[in-house]
């Protein structure tokens, strides 16, 4: 019996992690969403090859199950079919990121609503949900533009992007966009957002505040939030993510847990 | 005609509700807010002190000392997170040192177990104190409590008792005849009734002048928190805090019943409760005054930042019937021992509608005890049980705090159901994670819409105005 490693995460570096792993060890990926891919989207030729690598290496994959504790020996696993325990010589974190929540920017002011993470904006946009008619966005990369790509789609009439670090990629082309580097240091408003107060005073009136910048490593798993016991973590925070990076850091990954393996 | 009105969904009031829906009384609960537990019961340390740091001879003193040896039992029945971990007031410095023998006299006095311990008997009490204790005061009877979980669970008992809640009701007026009040006319209700309890929290002020009883003054003290991860404050064995001074007791590090960690709070006089804005200066100087305790904390470890008001008033503990309106009980003026003192408060206020003629001597006979557990994912030793109860236990919807389907269920199945995501956060602690809700905010949301059958961007985030969108989007 092939010793067990686990990979939470079926984004592409999860994946290249997986396929990069030496041949006496079996890998299992675990991923909450039911398809691969990540952030690069399970309907690209990237992800189909990527999945295709780990499995002619022998990868098990668990879709739409999410892991949920860690002790240096057991992954114990959530899913629709039941509880899954899975044990493991070593966890392997590649579960992305995500942009920075409020207390992470700093943010002052009072707790209205409208103010939703970039990641949730997205979603909610693509499923119907207009999140704000004149919203601002705090971000200049891969987040900020998917956000303001959605919001557009959805119906906002402006937005207005305001990015502490300048522009890390292009944004999509629209009048109804303006796009300044500023720092965010306040909201107001109530109950709903009405204001997002810059550095030197001046307001962006908005009706949601959309929080799209930085990236902050995804940790869900309890015991390997920080330095889990027989822990490695995969999670390249290159903005705007790249194809390359993810495999890179997989195969950095898969060549951290050999080593584990063998100094133990 | 009800018997007894409550004015406040917080924790007095809600406790209140409980005590008094195991009586014959025909009972009214009403709440401004849309939902209970929106003041202070929600944002506070979740401290329920064993009394050792009130002032001796005080009702405070003596209603929180009758409630601390009880909350094992009354948490078991109200589903509510307790545990009696004890308080550690640290001395960093040698002025703190000399102090801790007057305040150990002090506290010997209130009748709470206290202890002075050296710097090292400290750090292995707590291994994450300071190097540089030279000493603490310990209270080992101290205890951690879920505040929302026990207004909810006090309320929830309550209304499966039969006692009537009514939310997002603010009060309008109270009408009198002669000097007795007969009528509070809340949202767009008007209620007849015996007798009324002010439980109103930083508006009990309001309550009695819109009553025309007694002019006492309340406002707003607000503090502001941190909220550290639980991989930090799981590693927590004791409450930790300063020596407190005459002036304030100190920022406190707090592990919570979800292990996470609270640092906090400040205390700053306000005009508006509805002033909850954080000030970054003054969360700097609460991180800091945190890491000189314990200097394991770090900035990365932040969650959320919020800050809450907790009633501050010019008479404390006024917990009387009402000179002017002899069927107007106040239960007024609870600073800052709101949640620890409870259990007696209510059994106070009990006492006080007797005595003020009120039918609230005959025990109802069938009413129930307990509230049923809704059994948790989180830290639960025995996963294979839930899945096998309730199938939706697989299906995690909130990662970081790995609430199910099945919770979130449970939630909207109950008495007092959620009205808002953040009513559901509350209940379930959904989106309340070291994320945020940057993972699960559209998976909860949609879970709400498919149990309120409400359209996602309608659905309220807190107040019923405050939407988590403007609008469907463009077909």
């Amino acid at each position: 019996m092939p010793d067990t490693v686990v990979v939470v995460g079926a984004g592409l570096t999860g994946l290249a992690c997986a396929a990069s792993l030496p041949g006496r060890i079996r890998p299992v990926v675990v991923d909450r969403i039911p398809v691969p891919g990540g952030v690069h989207g399970w309907d690209t030729d990237e992800t189909r090859s990527a999945e295709a690598a780990a499995r002619s290496r022998g990868a098990i994959l668990h879709l739409g199950e999410t892991a949920t504790r860690w002790d240096g020996e057991e992954l114990l696993v959530m899913g629709q079919d039941g509880v899954r325990r899975i044990p493991a010589r070593a966890l392997v974190v590649a579960a992305g990121s995500r942009p920075l929540g409020r207390a992470e920017l700093g943010l002052a002011g009072p707790r209205p609503a409208g103010i939703l993470a970039a990641t949730v904006a997205c979603h909610l946009s693509e499923t119907g949900l207009l999140a704000g008619r004149r919203p601002a966005v705090v971000g200049g990369g891969d987040w900020a533009a998917r956000a303001v790509a959605e919001l557009l789609h959805a119906g906002a009439e402006h937005i207005q992007v305001v990015t502490p670090d300048g522009v890390l990629r292009r944004f999509p082309e629209s009048p109804a966009l303006t796009v300044r580097t500023a720092t965010p240091v306040a909201v107001e408003g109530g109950p709903r957002v009405s204001a997002l107060r810059l550095q030197g005073g001046e307001r962006v009136e908005c009706d949601a505040l959309v929080l799209a910048h930085g990236l902050v490593p995804l940790r869900n798993v309890d015991g390997a939030v920080w330095e889990g016991a027989r822990t490695v973590y995969a999670q390249p925070a290159d903005d705007p993510a790249t194809v390359s990076a993810a495999r890179q850091a997989g195969a950095a990954a898969a060549a951290e847990v050999e080593q584990m393996l063998d100094a133990a | 005609m009800r018997d007894v009105v409550v004015i406040g969904g917080g924790v007095v009031g809600c406790a209140v509700a409980w005590r008094l829906s195991s009586t014959a009384a025909r009972v009214t609960l009403i709440e401004a807010a849309h939902d209970l537990c929106e003041g202070a019961s929600k944002g506070n340390t979740g401290i329920a002190t064993s009394g050792g740091d009130c002032h001796p001879g005080t009702l405070e003193l003596e209603l929180v000392r009758r409630s601390s040896p009880g909350w094992e039992a009354l948490c078991a029945r109200l589903d509510t997170p307790f545990h009696r971990i004890g308080t550690l007031a640290v001395a960093l410095t040698e002025e703190d040192e000399h102090r801790l023998p007057e305040l150990l006299r002090d506290a010997e006095q209130t009748g709470a177990a206290a202890e002075i311990v050296t710097g090292d008997q400290a750090r292995a009490l707590e291994p994450l104190i300071s190097e540089e204790a030279r000493a603490a005061l310990h209270f080992p009877d101290d205890g951690i409590i879920d505040s929302i979980r026990l207004t909810i669970g006090y309320a929830e008992l309550a209304a499966r008792n039969g006692v009537e809640v009514l939310r997002g009701a603010p009060v309008h007026s109270i009408e009198r005849e002669g000097d007795r009040i007969v009528a509070v006319t809340a949202g767009d209700r008007r209620i007849a009734t015996r007798s009324v309890v002010n439980a109103a929290g930083v508006e009990a002020d309001t309550i009695s002048r819109l009553a025309g009883g007694e002019p006492f003054r309340t406002w707003p003290r607000q503090g502001q928190y941190w909220l550290l991860d639980r991989e930090l404050g799981g590693r927590f064995r004791k409450v930790v805090g300063g020596v407190p001074t005459p002036v304030t007791r100190g920022i406190y590090c707090v592990p919570t019943t979800n292990r996470s960690l609270l640092l906090g709070p400040t205390a700053d006089d306000r005009e508006d409760p509805d002033d909850r804005a954080v000030s970054r200066d003054v969360l700097e100087h609460v991180l800091e005054a945190a890491r000189r305790l314990v200097p394991a904390i770090r900035r990365e470890h932040a969650i959320k930042t919020f800050a809450a008001n907790r009633p501050a008033s010019d008479t404390t503990y006024r917990l009387e019937a009402d000179g002017w309106r002899p069927n107007l009980i106040h239960a007024a003026g609870i600073r800052s021992t709101g949640v620890s003192g409870s259990p007696a408060i209510a059994e106070q206020v009990h006492e006080l509608l007797a005595e003020a003629g009120a039918p609230v001597l005959d025990e109802h006979p069938r009413a129930l005890a307990a509230l049923e557990p809704l059994p948790r994912l989180l830290h639960h030793p025995r996963p294979e049980e839930l899945f096998a109860a309730d199938r939706r236990y697989g299906q995690v919807v909130c990662a970081c705090e790995q609430v199910t389907a099945a919770e979130i269920a449970g939630a909207f199945a109950m008495a007092l159901p959620p009205r808002s995501v953040d009513g559901l956060r509350k209940r379930t602690r959904a989106t309340g994670g070291r994320c945020q809700g940057a993972v699960c905010l559209a998976g909860v949301s949609f879970l709400c819409s498919l149990h309120t059958a409400t359209a996602p961007w309608l659905l309220a985030q807190s107040e019923p105005t405050a939407t988590l969108g403007v609008g469907p989007a463009d077909a």
